[in-house]
């Protein structure tokens, strides 16, 4: 499979958008991050819970050092700081590293440092990034995980219990008890990784969002008082501003309290957003406009407009995978990669007739589909992809590629079909009207292309 | 014409073929390439269906078309385009079976002038 997905390799092919987890790819991080200050807004009790829950065992860590245990303190901040259970962030292998002890003093330091933190312990301890250098999004998110393990062990359980999943006994490390106000390792049932071995983690995905609410770069644009940290013609660095705001609570305190104001505007960010109509009315006319072949680099120009187009038009029943570049004889070959969810009774069929895990698109800018075209895309075609392919080109086949096609359905049970720029138009059109769902479209060719057949 | 029935199902099939046209022709004007859902797919095949019972063999327009495929997804300017056969077709059939009696048109039913009045045959008709 390309780029799989931990549903797909367990057999379950339910559309991202009816899961309330996002799921996670088992070979990369998602690129999100859990804030917490989505738990702290949400108007779930179960949320707020779980927010108290990690400020409490945050602020714990205040207690710790200062009452002279500053090392477990700093064991268990370290400890903290990755999750590679979750699978979400920028790694391309699911796999981070901690913070180091020094990092894990200045962050403890804080309690020590600022009189607020020492009296009220943290609010929200996002807040970290505002005060101590190499605390990003990625921590935040980390941290918040490791702290409520526990919830998100229960969470999967139930989540893969429904979906009817798998799930192994797997030894958890680093999972926080609350009663001992420490970490423990933990031994449960959970899904793993079917290479590494290594437990899985799901979670809800209205906690999700690409940077986290209270962040650095909104307070420096638009709170940070820039003139009083730096004079003119001196260099603004992010340690300046950092001292600044150690030294300067009662800015950041601004800023908390604006945002915790602002709260309505939180929102978590969706895995997937389709593209305004307007904007899919107008990637339509600048592919209408393109001329095939290469010209000016119109071949480039096209893949670009139809990979933006198309995961927007066929969601949410199909579930972009990749944009993925191959070579064949010499030729590079650009496809369209999308997860199969067989969630339209067509998409089950293709499965079943196919085995159509997941559905190829292959872009072509040319005025017309050659043999070399169709012997590419059939050599493609093989037990992993399926055996149902698409080709998104600009004209009709002609007579003798048609028949071609034919000949691999006849032959090998292949089917080969095409979107034209004329069924594009059509899609674009239903993509606004509503009339008509985009897929649709699909079936149509493929049902020309089926009788057709012998 | 035969009966006065069939003078009754003409003027059915003329008035829903008209309504349907002019709503899927504001429509095309508007977006030619979108398609219509299927609802409204269903209600202008029954109107179809309908009118090649009444047009049958002679006056129905194409010989091998008899509904629109729920699977083809034609267009609204599909449709019109169809329609707008129907609806001359329909024409040509009325215009076929009326008669002129004293200045004014009516229907003409087992051969003969009926009371049921109608219009001047259009241009279509006149032979």
């Amino acid at each position: 499979m390309i780029r799989p997905r931990f549903t797909e390799f367990n057999n379950v092919h339910v559309p991202q958008h009816e899961l309330d987890f996002a799921i996670p790819f088992l070979n990369e991080d998602i690129p999100l991050y859990i804030d917490p200050f989505l738990l702290w807004k949400s108007p779930s009790m179960q949320d707020k819970g779980l927010h108290q829950m990690i400020i409490a065992a945050f602020n714990n860590l205040g207690v710790l050092a200062r009452g002279g245990r500053i090392d477990e303190a700093v064991e268990q901040l370290i400890l903290a700081s990755e999750c590679d259970e979750v699978g979400l962030g920028n790694s391309a292998t699911r796999k981070g590293k901690r913070i180091g002890n020094k990092c894990a003093l200045d962050v403890l330091s804080l309690f020590e440092r600022i009189p607020f933190y020492k009296d009220y312990g943290f609010r929200h301890f996002e807040e970290i990034q505002l005060f101590v250098e190499g605390i990003g999004k990625d921590r935040i998110s980390d941290i918040a995980c490791n702290f409520m393990k526990s919830f998100l062990i229960d969470y999967t359980h139930q989540e893969c219990t429904n979906l009817g999943i798998s799930m192994q006994g797997v030894t958890i490390p680093a999972v926080y008890n609350p009663d001992k106000k420490g970490f423990e390792a933990a031994k449960t049932t959970l899904p793993s990784h079917p290479e590494t071995g290594a437990p899985l983690l799901l979670v809800p995905k209205r906690w999700l969002r690409h940077v986290p609410w209270l962040n650095y770069d909104s307070y420096f644009r638009n709170h940070c008082p820039q003139d009083d940290i730096a004079h003119e013609g001196e260099e603004l660095t992010r340690v300046k501003v950092l001292t600044y705001n150690r030294d300067n609570y009662g800015v950041v305190d601004a800023y908390i309290q604006e945002k915790e104001r602002t709260v309505a505007d939180c929102e978590h960010d969706p895995l997937f957003t389709q593209i305004p109509i307007l904007s899919a009315r107008r990637k339509f006319a600048a592919i209408k406009k393109l001329p095939t072949g290469k010209t000016g680099n119109a071949d480039i120009k096209y893949e670009r407009a139809i990979g933006e187009l198309l995961p927007s038009l066929f969601y949410p029943y199909l579930d972009f995978a990749q944009e993925q570049a191959r070579t064949d004889d010499g030729v590079s070959i650009r496809d369209l990669i999308f997860y199969n969810s067989r969630t339209h009774e067509f998409l089950r069929e293709i499965m079943n007739d196919y085995e159509s895990r997941q559905i190829t698109f292959e872009m072509k800018n040319v005025a017309k589909i050659g043999r070399e075209h169709v012997d590419q895309l059939n050599r493609y075609l093989s037990d992993d992809l399926g055996k149902f392919g698409v080709f998104i080109t600009r004209n009709p086949l002609k007579k003798a590629e048609l028949t071609r096609t034919i000949n691999l359905w006849s032959g090998q049970r292949k089917a080969v079909i095409v979107l034209t720029d004329q069924d594009l138009e059509q899609m674009v059109e239903v993509f606004d009207s509503k009339q008509r769902h985009p897929i649709d479209f699909l079936v149509r060719s493929y049902n020309q292309f089926r009788r057709a057949c012998p | 014409m035969e009966t006065i029935e069939d003078v009754e199902k003409l003027e059915k099939i003329v008035g829903q073929l008209q309504a349907a046209h002019a709503e899927i022709s504001i429509l095309s004007k508007k977006t030619p390439a979108d398609s219509l859902n299927s609802f409204k797919l269903k209600v202008i095949n029954k109107v179809i269906k309908e009118s090649n019972k009444v047009l049958g063999g002679k006056y129905k327009p194409f010989e091998e078309f008899d509904k629109f495929e729920e699977d083809d997804l034609p267009s609204n300017s599909d449709v019109t385009m169809v329609l707008a056969q129907y609806m001359k077709e329909a024409e040509r059939y009325r215009s076929d079976n009326v008669t002129q009696v004293h200045g004014r048109w009516y229907y003409v039913v087992d051969g003969e002038s009926s009371e049921i009045p109608s219009g001047m045959p259009s241009k279509v008709g006149r032979k």
